[in-house]
């Protein structure tokens, strides 16, 4: 990965989520950022991907003749049509959380815009592959939800434009629903805060899992929930519940980035565990790192068919 | 010794205890407010709990909360109670009357510098809560300072006070000090009386009573009385000698003390110069009498004094001032019968023939008539028991007396009045009548407040009983608003009746002048008689040639600036744009024209100046001033007698100063006062807001460098 970033040096400027903010239109945002990060790739790891050789065929009347392997013409004076693996075409759903907490941010963009510039780089490039693509926004409950479809591009972008955090979060009841309506077996893509007992967490992914799904996890944080910058006595307010202590930031500063280090640290444990693919992203870092993490899901996951 | 507060109300203002515990307990951690994407965390943090309730810096909050209390405690006012004041039995705040004689007596000596003293003394001694006024008295008594409690400013006063050349009088100046006693709202009153205690200034009947519960506090200067000379009076007979006046000063000199017989030389001066000079020898306690050589009038105003070459202790009254003009002769005519020719108005003319001044011009026409030209230079015009002329010669008598001649008709039986001119008396002329035999009319009722009579009020000053009247007219019909009585007879009937008609005036006496109807030109007040009517009839004012100190000249007033002399001038004084009075001492008064009585305080012995500033060859008009001689009877009054006089009675709490619970307030508010702890206490309270700053500062400081605001 490291190797990877370092080859896309020059197309990762456009990663940056600081540059990212600048661009108002998610098409145009995601048709950006992907085709920056595929130039970036390496060419083997681009085509081992998608144009895999699968058997030769006698040439019937009517194939088209571009598709005719010459080669093997030459060796055996007949005619073969060289069949390649045919395109994924699966279902990618990105499951994004617009939870309030998901609007806080301090540094350029908030937790929010960045995980839409996510799900729209995903779902831009998911399409890229072929795949059917949806979206289902999601609080305490389903906000908005976009059936997984090739034409469905447009819409998931559209739709990602206009989230907005609204309301308090709650896993459980919205991925039950998802669970649900995604019927057939896909890629679903969860990008969370995940402000919630891993246990509760846990629970809700297994209903994901249980379909069939293969699910990736996104866990957005801001560098502020990190490093916990504050000073001088402040009352803290809970931008869901509204809730206010006061606090001496100085004093808390390391129980809660403790605190915080233990949870990420037992979520990505416990996702492990349940085979889902974690991946802790800062809204400071450039997107790539995500994408990145996209294409080892989905050359993984060819391997093993 | 209890403590209390004086307004235990403010006490409430303690709940302000509670804003700095409040400050540290939510203030500093209510700063800002952070939103964050959730609490689930930074809740399970255990110091949160306790930073919020618990207070780090005691000392701080011990600051704060003492400098509150101070600030809480000092508005309460709080002081130690003396249990004997608060009982009522102190004075508490005083009203403080000095009430300080500065007559001319209380320069002998150092007297008046101990006056002062006294003065000051008492001021000094002032409470907090006491007020004081400074009176100064003499014939008239002034407010110089009104009930004050600033020191500093009574202090003041005091220094421009400065002695009198006015005499004692104490009635003006207790009553005055009744009036502030009387108005004041504190508790308790002091009057505090400072002087020589004359008797010559106490009648004893001032009327003065103080209200209850003054304490009078007397300040004796007197001491032992010095000798003393004076010049007692100066007279200034004039003798007209062809026009001019003769004066021949002499003087009245008396020693008070002494015990032997003692030489003195008297000096007269004119116009500031030496003239003559007498040695004259005075006995212990006895007096005597010196004449200078006379000395021709020649000039208006001449100045002139008669002094002592030497002053003794008690320097006003060794001289004497006075000022001086040339007369005028009062000119009378007298009309007599052609038939009877002179001998009718003999007793008249003989009797206004004498005279120590010669003031009166008397000329005789018998018969015929009257015009206009021998009337100008005449005062008065006596008629004396003839008919008057009618036509041209009426007309000239009648304008004569508007224009204010004087008209003195004497009624005898050849009197006839024509009907053209009977405005001229006072009512219409009866008959003769006579008394009926064997009994004579006397004068029965002579109006003494008038001022012909005035002079025969006291006793033995003049008897119109002597005289016997035979025959008499009566008078009838007098119009009360222009006319009136001021003579009758036992009868009831008219004697002597007076009119004023335009500017003049017009008597008329019911019998005749000589000693036919009457006998009154063979008694002793016969001349005196004459003269007086003569003289009011010709309108003119007596002068005098000094005035008291302590009286006041009103200038706009023709008849007072008459009385002093300055009568023929005062028309052209009126008339001048700008005028000023130089007074003895030096000083200026500036006298601006208009309308409206225009006072010059007359307090100052010597010569008064009164001029045109812009003129200077002008001659000024003078007026002499001299001291009350009363004031130099040095005689001590016995100063029990005057506190007895004015205090109030034992036991008379008719009228009680105040009521108990304000009286009593203001004793504790007095105590306060005094005891002033609330500086002290808010003085503690500002040094501990200094220290809690500092305190308060340090601990920011640490906390920032350690990147904190640690709350306290």
């Amino acid at each position: 990965m490291r190797a990877l970033s370092s080859r896309g040096s020059s197309g990762a400027q456009l990663l940056l989520p600081e540059v990212l903010a600048r661009i108002d239109n998610l098409d145009l945002l995601a048709r950006t950022v992907v085709e920056g990060f595929l130039n970036g790739l390496h060419r083997s790891i681009y085509l081992g991907l998608s144009l895999d050789f699968a058997e030769h065929r006698p040439y019937m009347p009517g194939d088209d003749i571009r598709r005719i392997d010459w080669r093997l013409y030459g060796r055996t004076d007949r005619h073969y049509i060289k069949l390649f693996e045919a395109e994924t075409n699966a279902n990618f759903v990105v499951l994004l959380d617009v939870s309030r907490s998901m609007s806080y941010g301090t540094h350029s963009v908030t937790k929010l815009e960045y995980a839409k510039y996510l799900a729209a780089c995903l779902t831009y490039f998911s399409r890229h592959q072929r795949d059917r693509v949806g979206l289902i926004t999601l609080d305490q409950d389903v906000v908005d939800y976009i059936p997984a479809s090739a034409r469905n591009l447009d819409l998931c972008l559209h739709t990602l434009h206009r989230a907005e955090a609204t309301r308090a979060g709650d896993l459980r009841k919205p991925l039950l629903k998802a669970t649900e309506s995604l019927q057939r077996k896909g890629i679903l893509v969860l990008i969370s805060d995940f402000y919630q007992d891993p246990d509760e967490v846990m629970d809700a992914v297994r209903l994901l899992q249980s379909p069939g799904h293969d699910v990736i996890v996104f866990h957005v944080l801001d560098p502020s929930e990190l490093e916990f910058p504050f000073e001088g006595p402040s009352n803290f307010r809970d931008m869901e519940t509204g809730e206010e202590i006061p606090l001496v930031p100085v004093k808390v500063k390391e129980g809660y980035q403790g605190l915080l280090s233990d949870h990420r640290e037992e979520l990505k444990e416990r996702f492990t565990a349940a085979e889902v693919d974690y991946t802790f992203l800062d809204t400071s870092k450039p997107l790539d790192h995500a994408l990145f993490h996209l294409l080892l899901h989905r050359e993984k996951r060819s391997r093993v068919r | 010794m209890p403590f209390q507060f004086l307004v235990p109300a403010f006490l409430l203002g303690l709940a302000a205890l509670a804003i700095p515990i409040l400050i540290h307990l939510t203030r500093r951690q209510r700063a800002k407010v952070v939103e964050f994407p959730s609490l689930m965390f930074l809740e399970r943090v255990p110091f949160r709990a306790e930073s919020k309730r618990r207070i780090h810096h005691w000392l701080l909050l011990l600051l704060r909360a003492l400098a509150v209390a101070l600030v809480v405690a000092a508005f309460a006012r709080p002081f130690f109670t003396n249990p004997a004041v608060a009982a009522g039995a102190g004075p508490g705040p005083r009203e403080i009357v000095v009430l300080l004689d500065r007559s001319y007596s209380m320069s002998i000596g150092d007297r008046w510098d101990r006056a002062l003293e006294a003065a000051r003394e008492t001021f000094q001694g002032l409470g907090p809560l006491d007020r004081a006024s400074l009176a100064v008295f003499g014939r008239n008594a002034g407010v110089l300072v009104r009930s004050t409690s600033d020191r500093e400013r009574l202090l003041s006063a005091v220094d421009t006070l400065q002695v009198s050349d006015e005499s004692t009088s104490y009635g003006p100046g207790l009553k005055l000090a009744q009036t502030i006693l009387e108005e004041t709202d504190l508790p308790a009153g002091e009057l505090v009386l400072v002087g020589d205690f004359q008797r010559a200034g106490w009648t004893g009947d001032e009327g003065v009573r103080l209200p209850a519960g003054t304490v009078v506090t007397p300040v004796v200067l007197g001491g032992e009385v010095p000798e003393n000379r004076a010049v007692a009076r100066v007279t200034l007979p004039r003798q007209r000698l062809e026009d001019r006046d003769r004066v021949t000063p002499a003087a009245r000199l008396t020693r008070v003390g002494g015990e032997e017989e003692d030489s003195a030389e008297v000096v007269l001066e004119l116009e500031g110069r030496e003239v003559q000079r007498q040695r004259v020898a005075l006995s212990a306690n006895g007096a005597t009498g010196v004449i200078f050589e006379p000395f021709n009038l020649s000039q208006d105003f001449t100045q002139g004094a008669v002094r002592f070459s030497e002053t003794d202790a008690l320097g006003p009254d060794d001289v004497q001032y006075f000022v001086l003009s040339p007369g005028r002769n009062i000119s009378v005519l007298v009309l007599d019968d052609a038939a009877r020719g002179a001998a009718s108005s003999l007793f008249l003319r003989r009797a206004l023939e004498i005279s120590e001044d010669n003031i009166f011009d008397v000329d005789l026409r018998t018969g015929g008539g009257l015009t206009q030209a021998d009337l100008d230079d005449v005062s008065v015009v006596v008629v004396n028991d003839r008919s008057v002329p009618a036509g041209n010669s009426g007309t000239a008598l009648r304008s004569f007396v508007q224009e204010g001649g004087g008209l003195l008709v004497v009624t005898g039986e050849r009197v006839r009045w024509p009907g053209e001119l009977a405005e001229l008396l006072p009512g219409g002329l009866t008959e003769p009548a006579d008394r009926s035999p064997g009994r004579v009319g006397r004068l029965g009722f002579l109006d003494y407040d008038h001022p012909i009579f005035e002079i025969f009020r006291g006793p033995r000053s003049g008897d119109f009983t002597g005289a016997r009247f035979f025959r008499s007219r009566d008078v009838q019909g007098i119009d009360p608003e222009f006319g009136s009585v001021l003579a009758r007879f036992d009868d009831g009937t008219v004697a002597l009746a007076e009119k004023q008609v335009g500017e003049g005036r017009v008597l008329l006496w019911t019998s005749t002048l000589d000693a036919f109807w009457n006998d009154l030109a063979q008694q002793p007040v016969f001349l005196p008689f004459i003269h007086q009517m003569v003289r009011y009839a010709s309108g003119r004012t007596e002068t005098v040639e000094a005035f008291t100190a302590g009286q006041v000249l009103d200038v706009s007033d023709a008849t007072a600036m008459a009385t002093a002399g300055l009568g023929e001038v005062a028309e052209a004084l009126a008339g001048l744009e700008e005028r000023v009075a130089f007074t003895p001492s030096g000083g200026t008064k500036a006298l601006p024209p208009g309308d409206g009585p225009q006072f010059l305080n007359l307090d100052e012995q010597g010569i008064y100046d009164i001029r045109n500033p812009g003129d200077s060859d002008m001659r000024p008009l003078s007026v002499a001033v001299n001291v009350d001689l009363a004031e130099a009877d040095l005689n001590p009054l016995d100063v029990e007698e005057v506190v007895a006089s004015i205090a109030s009675r034992m036991g008379d709490e008719s009228a009680p100063r105040l009521e108990s619970a304000r009286a009593s307030r203001l004793r504790l508010e007095d105590q306060e006062r005094r005891q002033s702890l609330w500086r002290f206490l808010l003085l503690i309270a500002f040094v501990l807001l200094g220290l809690e700053t500092v305190i308060s500062n340090r601990i920011s400081r640490a906390g920032g460098r350690r990147g904190s605001h640690a709350g306290a």
